[in-house]
């Protein structure tokens, strides 16, 4: 197994309080397997990546338990330095905002170089030759006269573009990648997509896709881990969970999103809001918006019951909501 | 069709580039919107969708008469609106109200609810008497289902779909007959969504309202409006039903646009086909001579390049009662179904 979380918890300490963003999260990634994480705002997604690359902000960020096996070593447990020397050659982030991820002030020639330079040793004059190597293998046009350009001169889709092509530079074995595409327009969202999946069947590299849309963990993923309240609720293969959702979240959330495919009806709405990280539901997170709700969900936790043996989903009652 | 309530024909807006300081010389134009023309029907909502930098955001600020065009005719219940100004424009302002797309920027932090949503009424004082005024708010908070106690709390006590509804509120307060809502729900939760588009679309039916909804998301278009009109670089180049547009497309960009579009169907994904453009959108400043969807365009021919291509019915289909015969701007249209159809169909909407 490329990647292993086990039961990590994070915790936010504020001033009107702790926040529990992660709280128990444990799901692992295979070489050249994509796992999505959909979650909605809140639910845990971002800072369980950023535990794992080991770029929370501590403090206010704590982790408080858990291990993250990276190619079997704890990631958790390295020193700063070496996880360093993990992080960009053998571990990638690509992030949503690629303005704000690329240094304003480097060329993108230069930046890219740098990896090349930092981790391999290379020359400036060598790093600079596969700097636009790099850019042609992630079809920037014109890359040999584009490796000067700032930041900014580019558009959206092609900032987005130079940034993968950062994060895959090194050819690592693992790349996270938060909203990858939600800032950009849905053709452009395609041709990125579709090259993310292309480099990552070449490179064939494990990787995780940080998402809140249905539709695009449905194009791209093998399965899926949904989260809610900081905990994984639902775990399964991508096509049986669209088939069949085993959770009351995960089958909320299928039927409330409008379809392009069909005209809807009244669209369903999941009741309520996410909860407030500091004042988590008892029992089951979910309870106070579920439909299917009873005493026992109020008072006892659930833990990820095994609905098949590649399959897990947090509710007392699954086996109702699988059979809808 | 109904009467319609508004008439848009030949909106133009172009924002002046000038050089110099003192002696101002015009080099040229961000053309936003470029020539739309569309009517909207009493009751009936119409959906405008680009992606960004198509003008459709320009058309609500334009119908909204928060910007004047620079040429073009709107005209509400048969009535110019484009050159009113004062008492006039004040009237017609108090019908056509604007719902925007970023309800955490949208409200000001230093006012209560009750007096954002009270405040259309300092503006238009005839709409509700002074003493009346805290029982109208209260009713329009529990129209859009949030609980009348709320009047005196402020903004960021509320999360974003309440935000949201707070914002409608506010645009119902003069009992519009027209909701321009640029992007209203694209900021929030999916399951938040899902709410408010439920809420706007009981308001239509209690009020009787017509809805301009302008998107960027194909599906929430798809389910909400009754019409689409798809914008590329400041022009409509595809107008029709929903059927029309999503089932029956014949212009290439429509079709591109609904490829691309993820469907939350992992079953989908092996059979469909995907366009994927070429290249990026123009500048507006510098748009493409003849067809402005031509530099991306797999079918571009020369005739493309010399002539543009009205908004009408294309030539193959002017004959034909089908789903395709309906207004596109294409010299080479041409049907092609791009989104799946549904097999299964045990889904729950």
């Amino acid at each position: 197994m490329l990647l292993e979380v086990r039961d990590l918890h994070v915790e936010f300490r504020t001033r009107d309080g702790v926040a529990r963003a992660v709280n128990g999260v444990s799901c692992q990634v295979a070489a050249g397997e994509t796992l999505a994480v959909l979650g909605e705002s809140g639910s845990g997604k971002s800072v369980t990546a950023q535990a794992v690359l080991g770029i929370l902000d501590m403090p206010p960020g704590r982790i408080t338990a858990g291990e993250v096996f990276f190619r079997g070593r704890d990631l958790l447990k390295l020193k700063e330095d070496e996880r360093r020397r993990v992080r960009g050659a053998e571990l990638a982030m690509i992030f949503q905002d690629a303005l704000s991820a690329l240094n304003p002030v480097l060329s993108v020639g230069d930046q890219l170089g740098e990896m090349f330079v930092v981790h391999r040793g290379m020359s400036k004059r060598d790093a600079r030759a596969r700097a636009v190597e790099l850019m042609e293998r992630v079809r920037i046009p014109g890359a040999a006269q584009r490796v000067r350009d700032y930041p900014h001169q580019f558009s959206g889709g092609m900032r987005q573009r130079i940034m993968i092509a950062m994060a895959l530079a090194l050819e690592p074995a693992l790349v996270i990648a938060d909203e990858p595409t939600t800032a950009l327009d849905v053709t452009v969202q395609a041709q990125v997509m579709d090259l993310l999946a292309e480099l990552q069947r070449a490179y064939t590299m494990g990787l995780v896709l940080i998402t809140h849309d249905l539709g695009v963990v449905a194009d791209v993923a093998d399965r899926i881990a949904v989260m809610y309240a900081g905990r994984i609720v639902e775990s399964a293969p991508v096509h049986a969970l669209y088939k069949a959702p085993a959770h009351p979240y995960t089958r909320g959330l299928l039927d409330s999103i409008p379809r392009l495919d069909r005209k809807g009806r009244e669209l369903y709405a999941i009741k309520g809001l996410p909860p407030n990280l500091m004042r988590i539901p008892s029992g089951c997170a979910f309870h106070p918006r579920c439909p299917m709700a009873r005493d026992v969900c109020r008072t006892d936790e659930p833990p990820l019951h095994a609905v098949d043996e590649d399959r897990g989903s947090a509710c007392h009652f699954w086996r109702e909501c699988l059979d809808g | 069709m109904a009467e319609p309530i508004l008439e848009v024909s030949g909106l133009v807006k172009h924002y002046p580039l000038t050089r110099g300081i003192l002696f101002k010389k015009q080099t040229g134009a961000v053309k936003a919107v470029d020539g739309v023309d569309f009517t909207l029907a009493k009751g009936e909502t119409l959906g405008l969708v680009g992606e960004s930098g198509c003008g459709k955001s320009t058309v609500a600020r334009l119908l909204c008469n928060l910007e004047r065009p620079t040429a073009g005719s709107i005209r509400f219940k048969g009535e110019e609106i484009t050159r009113l100004s004062g008492r006039a424009l004040k009237a017609v302002r108090r019908n056509i109200q604007m719902v925007f797309q970023d309800p955490y920027t949208s409200l000001n932090p230093r006012m209560t609810v009750g007096d954002i949503i009270g405040e259309p009424f300092e503006i238009h004082p005839e709409a509700a008497p002074r003493g009346d005024r805290r029982r109208r708010v209260r009713e329009l908070l529990d129209v859009v289902g949030l609980d009348p106690e709320y009047v005196n709390r402020y903004p960021h006590q509320f999360s974003g779909g309440q935000r949201q509804r707070i914002g409608i509120a506010r645009g119902l307060a003069l009992r519009p007959e027209i909701i321009v809502a640029d992007e209203p729900v694209s900021a929030l939760d999916v399951s938040v969504q899902a709410q408010v588009i439920n809420l706007l679309e009981r308001l239509q039916a209690e009020f009787d309202l017509s809805y301009v909804f302008i998107a960027h998301d194909l599906s929430i278009v798809r389910h909400i409006a009754d019409r689409v009109g798809v914008m590329y670089l400041g022009r409509i180049v595809e107008t029709g039903s929903d059927t029309q547009i999503y089932d029956h497309p014949t212009h290439p960009y429509t079709q591109a646009l609904l490829s691309a579009v993820p469907v939350p169907d992992p079953a989908a994904r092996e059979h469909r086909e995907r366009i994927i453009l070429t290249g990026e959108v123009p500048s507006p400043t510098d748009i493409p001579s003849g067809c402005r969807f031509r530099t991306r365009c797999w079918k571009a021919r020369e005739r493309c390049a010399l002539e543009v291509p009205a908004l009408a019915v294309p030539e193959a289909f002017r004959h034909t009662s089908g789903p395709a015969a309906h207004d596109s701007a294409c010299h080479f249209a041409e049907e092609k179904q791009v989104v799946p159809v549904e097999e299964h169909g045990n889904g729950p909407g």
